[in-house]
């Protein structure tokens, strides 16, 4: 950390010897694009992505935009088509806005692919999906149904209004709450947005509170808002109790089966295998053992094979797997990794 | 333009060898150079032909600059304009999506706009004793905020017919449009700045509002006059905004502000009002634009990129100054 | 004859006004939700924008002088995450020693920026504008390329913020130090007029005496100060440390002075104005969630709205406040 702080202060020094550190590069070359610098969730896929590919004798720059919009990324697109990597793997911040750059890159003939969160199916060629949107909505609303003892109230602590990811997850939860009967005692009270940001989510998880005095349980499907949540719910002593999708070493301290933890258990996918998975496919995307079109295979490494299917969108998929569930057994192990 | 120092009214007077020495866009065209050349030696990938390419996104920035640069010099800021960029970006697709001819897309993109800037223009001008950056603030938040509710869950569109902005987007050889536009724009801002009594109104007020108003300038209508143009040339931004990327969504044009801010008083355009032209923050605009891409092409971290830019910008004010104050010490001692 | 000046030092002072804009909004929001006036949900809303009423105080100083900073939330940032990643590598343990790196770090990011504007005479604008990305950029070269530090590392640090001192929650608590600080510090100390002195003329300040310079570094040192300690609550209160923490926050800051009645130009301002400036927002920000009338998109514009509206409404009641006491002094 002192090193990073040194170089900080020199960072014009950096930048030089930045240049002269450049190697030519053999092999593959590919450009990982990340949603926003400082995702401590990114980080941990980009680092499997770079170790996977690298294994396979590619060279792999992860390069971040100035801010978590689609016009930043714009720029690092233009940046990396200026480059002609082999190819592109992307974490899109907006479905539609990357359209005129993606497509502007595959017509230079580099290979896009993308994970974690998918531009339209016009610009890509393929999406690593972590987990199928069924799956993630049938996994929280499982949880809710458990936790809540099978009836009673309960509320959604989303990030923004936008977030695709996170509306697609709350939408597959209220279609199989609705088509089956099982669900019919609980009760979705509210949808609460907390942007993401700790400030908001506190104020939205203590005003849920307030409206509906006899809230059984919050399901938040996004990283800081159930961190904030659990941090506000185990304070206060809270009978509510939370769900949703967190990183475990964020979870930690809230994670547990007793009246003390305000999070029984929670889920996530395997990140580290959604990097591995994602440099995999990508890496086949550039070799041309696949396209990107439905129903074609290829072997990702120790992962074993994988079947590219159709998404929602109507563009291809290849769906990692499962969720996973984090509760108080495994959480201390899976805290060290992310 | 370069070389002609900035129209000031309470100019102090300089020597004759420092105006020409030191004349800040003599500097900005050198270090323009200079960051030309570095970025060569830095980046094998930066050529004519990238550069052109990759320039159109930050032109769209440039844009902003022209109509900021006057309201720095009135001594005001406005911080909505990326907001406005939003919704007109939103209103934009919309209008495209409906079928219309793209005559009517661009009417439309500058037209909310304008009415935006109005906005702007009316509460500030109805109420002067409200601090610019406040209104502006509001707005801000006010002209997202509406757009994140036409947007709706989502928050974001796509424009179906992109032949229009495919056509924007367009280049003559390998020079876009949009470069054209933007080189036409700042001529005119300059003219206007720089030659016209509107131009010498503006740095009057800039310079001292009262003293301005009492001498028979209208200090409200221009003011009303230049909030509102912003809005549209925001609008005009937007337009192109979206010809990079066929859509829009609620983070569309955010902190679009601030890089018009920077690339204006990067320029030598004061803040503080009354000082600077266009020259300046084109040139320096150009500097800011080259620099990017530059470091871009290289993937050099973009906070580091943000870091130099904030350095530099910095610096560009502060060294001049104390410059000044090292030749005045100078000057005592003798 | 009494009474009569009694309502007219009401409705004269700008403090006043906001009193009464901020109990018609409680008033409001309580007859929708009646939960909203309890001490829990009270403490709740204070504890929640600490970070905000703690920085309006430094904000005050540096609008006072005629200034302003939009640079503080990069400082919190960096400070924050600085003494995050210092607690979770186990370089320092104690809540005290963070507290102190923090608001050390926030005190040498002030001075910087003080020294910049006070001695390079940069526009306060520009200098925090080009700090604000020097500092972010720290902040998250300091994160060691986006780590967070998370709850389970911040080890007893995050305590503070749950604990509880004679029945009040230790934020809190450091709320009420602060502004009782100032509250004297402002009104009754030769150096807190200082700063009103030269906000109202610099010019005559200077004649009479006063470093400006010196007033003008103090100020944002005192603001820097006050960022670092707004950056170790921040993560204290939220038990986590992440490098874009409260981006864009700065305006929220610099919306509650000037609600509360801050000049941004210069030499009008108090201490109460701040804090009932502040007051409006978390009350906004607390209260919105709780009304149930309408679309959560619609937030954000209200929130616009509800802050034009309070300027607005302050310049048309001092408007009318300035010609009642012109008529008085024609009669």
């Amino acid at each position: 950390m002192n090193k990073k702080l040194v170089s900080a202060l020199l960072c014009g020094t950096m930048v030089l010897s930045a240049s002269a550190a450049m190697v030519s590069a053999e092999g593959e070359k590919i450009a990982l694009v990340g949603k926003s610098a400082g995702n401590a969730f990114f980080e941990i896929a980009a680092d499997s992505f770079v170790e996977a590919a690298e294994a396979e004798g590619a060279t792999v720059d992860v390069v971040y935009p100035e801010a978590a919009t689609a016009d930043a990324q714009i720029k690092v697109l233009d940046n990396l088509i200026s480059q002609q990597p082999d190819a592109i793997c992307i974490s899109a911040n907006d479905v539609n806005a990357l359209q005129a750059k993606l497509e502007e890159a595959m017509d230079a003939g580099i290979k896009v692919s993308s994970f974690d969160s998918a531009p339209n199916a016009d610009s890509r060629q393929i999406f690593v999906n972590q987990a199928g949107t069924v799956a993630v909505g049938q996994a929280l609303i499982d949880a809710v149904y458990d936790i809540a003892g099978g009836e009673g109230q309960w509320a959604v602590l989303s990030a923004t209004s936008q977030a695709a990811n996170q509306n697609a997850w709350i939408d597959a939860m209220k279609t199989i709450m609705e088509g089956d009967e099982k669900y019919a005692n609980l009760e979705l009270v509210e949808v609460a947005y907390g942007d993401d940001e700790p400030q908001k989510s506190t104020d939205q998880t203590a005003a849920l509170l307030d409206k509906y005095p006899d809230l059984k349980v919050i399901c938040a499907p996004t990283t800081v808002g159930i961190a904030a949540a659990a941090k506000y719910l185990q304070d206060n002593g809270s009978a509510c109790k939370l769900t949703g999708l967190g990183l475990p070493s964020e979870m930690l301290e809230y994670t547990g089966a007793d009246d003390e933890h305000s999070c029984p258990y929670f889920y996530l996918w395997d990140m580290q295998g959604l990097g591995k998975l994602s440099a995999y496919a990508t890496l086949a995307l550039v070799k041309g053992d696949i396209t990107g079109a439905l129903d074609e295979t290829f072997t990702a490494g120790d992962l074993g094979e994988y079947t590219i299917t159709e998404a929602d969108d109507k563009g291809t998929e290849i769906v990692l797997g499962l969720p996973l569930e984090f509760n108080s057994d495994n959480i201390e192990e899976m805290a060290k990794l992310y | 333009m370069a070389g002609k120092s900035g129209r000031s009214i309470n100019n102090v007077p300089e020597s004759p060898m420092k105006q020409i020495l030191f004349s800040w866009e003599g500097i900005l065209v050198i270090v323009l150079v200079l960051v030309n050349v570095f970025c060569v030696w830095f980046s094998e990938y930066y050529n004519t032909f990238n550069l052109l390419r990759q320039m159109p996104v930050y032109l769209a920035e440039v844009f902003l600059m022209l109509p900021m640069a006057f309201i720095l010099v009135l001594g005001e800021i406005d911080i909505s304009v990326g907001s406005i960029v939003c919704l007109s970006a939103t209103a934009a697709c919309i209008v495209c999506n409906t079928g219309a001819p793209f005559v009517a897309v661009i009417l439309a993109a500058i037209a909310v706009g304008t009415v935006c800037g109005a906005v702007n223009g009316c509460i500030l001008t109805r109420f002067p004793e409200l601090p610019p950056m406040i209104v502006t603030l509001a707005t801000q938040i006010i002209f997202r905020g509406i757009a994140e509710i036409v947007l709706g869950s989502g928050g974001s569109i796509s424009a179906n017919n992109t032949d229009g902005f495919r056509a924007i987007s367009g280049k003559v050889g390998s020079v876009p449009y949009i470069l054209f536009l933007v080189l036409i724009l700042a001529v005119i801002a300059a003219v206007i700045l720089g030659k016209s009594t509107f131009g010498r109104r503006v740095y009057a007020i800039g310079t001292n509002r009262l003293t301005a108003y009492y001498s028979g300038i209208h200090v409200q209508k221009i003011r009303f006059i230049i909030y509102t143009v912003m809005g549209s040339i925001s609008g005009l931004c937007a337009l192109f905004l979206v010809a990079s990327s066929y859509g829009a969504n609620t983070t569309t044009g955010n902190g679009f502000e601030m890089d018009a801010i920077a690339m204006a008083v990067f320029g030598g355009i004061s803040s503080t009002g009354g000082k600077g032209n266009i020259a300046g923050g084109l040139i320096s605009a150009f500097i800011i634009v080259c620099l990017r891409v530059g470091l871009g092409q290289r993937n050099v971290h973009a906070q580091v990129i943000l870091l130099i830019v904030g350095l530099l910008l910095i610096g560009a004010v502060a060294l001049p100054n104390i410059v000044g104050q090292i030749q005045r010490a100078v000057k005592m001692k003798k | 004859m009494q009474k009569k000046s009694l309502i007219k030092k009401i409705t004269g002072s700008r403090e006043a006004l906001l009193a009464i804009i901020l109990i018609i909004l409680f008033a409001l929001i309580t007859a929708v939700s009646p939960s909203f006036l309890t001490p829990k949900s009270l403490m709740d809303m204070l504890k929640n924008n600490a970070v905000t009423l703690v920085m309006a105080l430094g904000m005050l100083c540096v609008m006072l002088v005629g200034g302003i900073d939009i640079s503080i939330m990069s400082t919190l940032a960096l400070s924050g995450m600085s003494i995050g990643m210092l607690l979770k590598y186990g370089v320092i343990s104690g809540t005290v020693t963070a507290f102190l790196i923090a608001m050390i770090i926030g005190l040498v990011c002030g001075a910087l920026v003080g020294l910049v504007i006070s001695r390079a005479n940069v526009p306060p604008i520009i200098a925090t504008m080009g700090f604000m990305y020097v500092f972010r950029a720290m902040g998250y070269l300091v994160s060691n390329g986006g780590e967070w530090a998370s709850a389970a590392a911040l080890g007893s640090f995050k305590n503070f913020a749950t604990s509880k001192l004679l029945g009040l929650n230790c934020v809190i608590w450091v709320i009420i130090a602060c502004y009782v600080i100032f509250f004297f510090f402002m009104k009754w100390t030769r150096t807190g007029r200082k700063i009103y002195a030269v906000g109202s003329n610099s010019n005559a300040a200077e004649v009479s005496g006063i470093n400006v310079k010196n007033i003008k570094l103090m100020v944002y040192m005192i603001m820097g100060f006050l960022a670092g300690l707004g950056g170790a609550l921040q993560v204290s209160i939220y038990a986590s440390a992440m490098p874009d923490m409260q981006q864009g926050g700065e305006m929220d800051v610099i919306a509650a002075c000037v609600i509360g009645g801050v000049s941004m130009s210069g030499g009008r301002g108090s201490v109460i104005g701040a804090l009932l400036g502040a007051l409006v927002l978390a009350t906004i920000a607390k209260a919105l969630p709780l009304i149930p009338f309408f679309d959560q998109l619609w937030l954000n514009t209200i929130k616009g709205v509800i802050i034009l509206v309070v300027v607005v409404v302050n310049v048309i009641l001092q408007r009318v406040t300035d010609k009642n006491t012109l008529k008085g002094r024609e009669m």
